[in-house]
């Protein structure tokens, strides 16, 4: 039983930076109907800005973390902008423009932090809890919380101020939100920038947890995908469950499954998907870019 | 479509043309200057120009770490022999190619070799791509000096192939020796990845284990992308064994590490030659890497005086110290040179005869290849302390 909660309780930590990750997919997404594949990226941009403000500048981590986050939103803006002439015209090139966007923000890394990763030490140096045996590192409940601030975050910005009222009008019928004065182009750059912004987070947040490296967005971002359609792709709550989901799975099936735990996950996960295809949380498709 | 948009969707297409442009690109330290004589197609001596070899290494993906440890010690040593007057007059001129530590990649670079002149080749860093290059490099008669160490290198049996380092086989063996002969350890798990390095690994030194009348408590694998490995540590330490061996990159072993000691596990961590690099220390955390037991045949910048003055020289052109990859691949470009001294820029067979008579004093050890390419037979232990690689007396 101990190995069981331990096992749990590895997965819930990982599964709280796959939530955020699907978090940003799933925000793009609502919001312009586009899955940004550049979103791995983006969070290796995050991690690599938020180690240097705090390995380097020496920074506090609570003050690296939100100046990777101011950062990395701006990546996304610039990568939006780039992409805004496309809006709402060809949806295909859009795509291809995400990925071309990863590609280039991998080889910047390359070019600004060499192709060597960088270990990061842990900010919280508390020993690990110990409950009946099952050890909790601290770092990890940290990770989990700070998960959780950040959707109740999301949630009330989306539903209690005007501009998240505005992207989700935007969401729901572009042209009927411009008519009424919304400006979509913004809408879309916001959408973007804080999309960045959580994968920075995300990012920042694992830094210390596994080390970050130019590649170490391709397996977090394939994870927070999965985990954004096993929630219900475009749903804030989704995105949490579909990544405590996946975070589960994978470490059950590690568990059990040894070196053939990541193809069980995603066994595991297309059955899941083939049963409700709309996911968790089954949010209405959005069909526009 | 207005004249603004225009100019947004062009700078969105020639983003995207520069970016397909570059990831066609392959060959990033491709050089316009005038081809070396003579091909790999063929044995015998080149006439003129400078010698063209090639340096295959991953330059892009998870491995560029080590593809970049590769590329800077050959260009150290090759910068060292230009600077000396070159080989017979001759300056080496060398070509790096990304392989992106793909085997397809590898082996579309492999054809292109004998093409752009490349008399010889450096790399790859990883078995799996070596390997899938062996076969053109053979029937193009261009001889290759990798930095693999895994058996299936040896099993090509090609006589174009040749490894700047000891076999996987020697270090776990060396290992295996210490561990159970020495420290009297017997309650030993393992811990390996499911590629190809670590899958090598978990038969080697299990073998070697086997020999010393030893038999591992537990036996698991992991993906070789993991990053959580607390699942399969969890089940180990249910055992409580005494030593933890790992077979794994790097990077991954640094984070086995860290997440073993994160469950409270006690158990001595051993491990081969990626224990020994800065990587490795980094992402374990100084702290979680003491202690670990190493097998290496380049146990740090101040082993003896031979690894100083080359520590020296690569930190003054690179800025940062040398590690094991890059003191292999040192004294692989080394012996190359050396060969091609010997045998006055000869290519082909006669180079590859050239290499496996050379007798070579390195960073390694003392070179002497035998007839499956492999030149070096020993590892040596040693014991990370504060962040440094001791070694056992």
């Amino acid at each position: 039983m101990q190995s069981f909660f331990q096992t749990l309780v590895s997965g819930l930590s990982f599964g709280a930076v796959y939530a955020l990750v699907a978090l940003g997919f799933s925000l793009v997404y609502r919001t312009m109907g586009l899955v940004n594949f550049a979103h791995g990226a983006v969070l290796m941009i995050g991690a690599y800005v938020a180690s240097t403000f705090y390995l380097s500048a020496r920074l506090p981590f609570a003050v690296a973390v939100p100046t990777a986050m101011v950062v990395t939103g701006a990546v996304g803006l610039v990568i939006e902008r780039v992409l805004r002439p496309l809006e709402n015209k060809d949806f295909d090139l859009m795509l291809i423009g995400t990925i071309g966007a990863g590609t280039v923000l991998e080889a910047a890394a390359i070019l600004i932090w060499s192709s060597s990763g960088r270990g990061v030490s842990s900010p919280v140096q508390t020993s690990p809890l110990n409950v009946a045996g099952v050890r909790i590192p601290a770092y990890d409940l940290l990770v989990i919380a700070v998960t959780a601030v950040a959707m109740v975050a999301l949630t009330l910005f989306l539903q209690r101020t005007k501009q998240g009222a505005a992207m989700q009008a935007v969401a729901m019928d572009h042209e009927a939100a411009t008519a009424v004065g919304i400006h979509v182009g913004r809408s879309n750059a916001i959408s973007f920038a804080i999309g960045a912004a959580l994968a920075a987070l995300a990012g920042a947040l694992v830094g210390p947890m596994l080390y970050v490296s130019p590649t170490m967005g391709d397996s977090l971002g394939i994870d927070g995908f999965a985990a954004a359609i096993l929630g219900g792709f475009g749903s804030v709550p989704g995105a949490i469950v579909g990544g405590l989901g996946i975070g589960v799975i994978g470490s059950f099936a590690a568990q059990w499954f040894q070196g053939y735990s990541d193809l069980v996950t995603f066994v595991v996960f297309t059955v899941l998907v083939m049963i409700k295809p709309t996911g968790i949380f089954g949010e209405r498709t959005v069909n526009r870019a | 479509m207005s004249g603004k948009q225009r100019y947004g969707l062009g700078a969105a297409v020639a983003v995207t043309a520069a970016v397909l442009t570059a990831a066609a690109c392959s060959a990033p330290g491709a050089s316009s200057s005038p081809a070396a004589s003579g091909s790999g197609g063929g044995s015998g001596s080149a006439a003129a120009g400078p010698i063209k070899i090639a340096v295959v290494d991953a330059q892009s993906g998870s491995n560029s770490d080590l593809g970049q440890f590769e590329w800077r010690g050959v260009s150290l040593a090759v910068k060292q022999a230009n600077a000396a007057g070159g080989v017979n007059g001759r300056k080496i001129q060398l070509t790096l190619y990304d392989d992106q530590g793909d085997p397809t990649v590898g082996t579309e670079l492999a054809r292109k070799l004998a093409s752009d002149g490349d008399v010889a080749m450096f790399g790859t860093a990883e078995s799996a791509v070596t390997v899938a290059m062996g076969p053109i490099l053979k029937s193009e008669k261009i001889p290759n000096i990798t930095s693999g160490q895994s058996t299936a290198l040896t099993a090509l049996k090609s006589p174009y192939l040749f490894l700047n380092g000891p076999t996987g086989l020697t270090y776990d063996t060396t290992l295996a020796k210490y561990v159970v002969t020495t420290k009297g350890y017997k309650k030993i798990a393992m811990l390996t990845n499911n590629d190809s390095y670590g899958a090598g690994e978990d038969k080697a030194f299990t073998a070697a284990l086997q020999s010393l009348g030893v038999t591992p408590l537990m036996s698991k694998v992991v993906p070789a992308d993991q990053t959580n490995m607390t699942p399969a540590l969890n089940a180990i330490r249910g055992i409580n064994p005494q030593v933890l061996f790992i077979g794994a990159e790097e990077a991954q072993s640094g984070l086995i590490v860290k997440q073993a000691r994160a469950l409270g596990m006690t158990a001595v961590i051993a491990e081969g030659a990626p224990a020994g690099t800065p990587l490795y220390m980094s992402t374990a955390g100084a702290a979680n890497a003491n202690g670990t037991i190493v097998s290496s045949p380049y146990l740090g910048n101040d082993a003896n005086a031979a690894a100083q003055k080359f520590a020296a020289a690569y930190t003054e052109a690179y800025g940062s110290a040398p590690e094991l990859h890059g003191a292999k691949a040192y004294d692989g470009a080394e012996i190359m040179i050396s060969a091609l001294q010997a045998c006055h820029a000869c290519t082909g067979l006669d180079l590859a005869n050239a290499i496996r008579a050379v007798h070579y004093s390195g960073l390694l050890g003392n070179f002497a290849y035998d007839s499956t390419g492999v030149g070096i037979f020993a590892t040596a232990i040693g014991v990370i302390t504060d962040g440094k690689i001791k070694p056992v007396s």
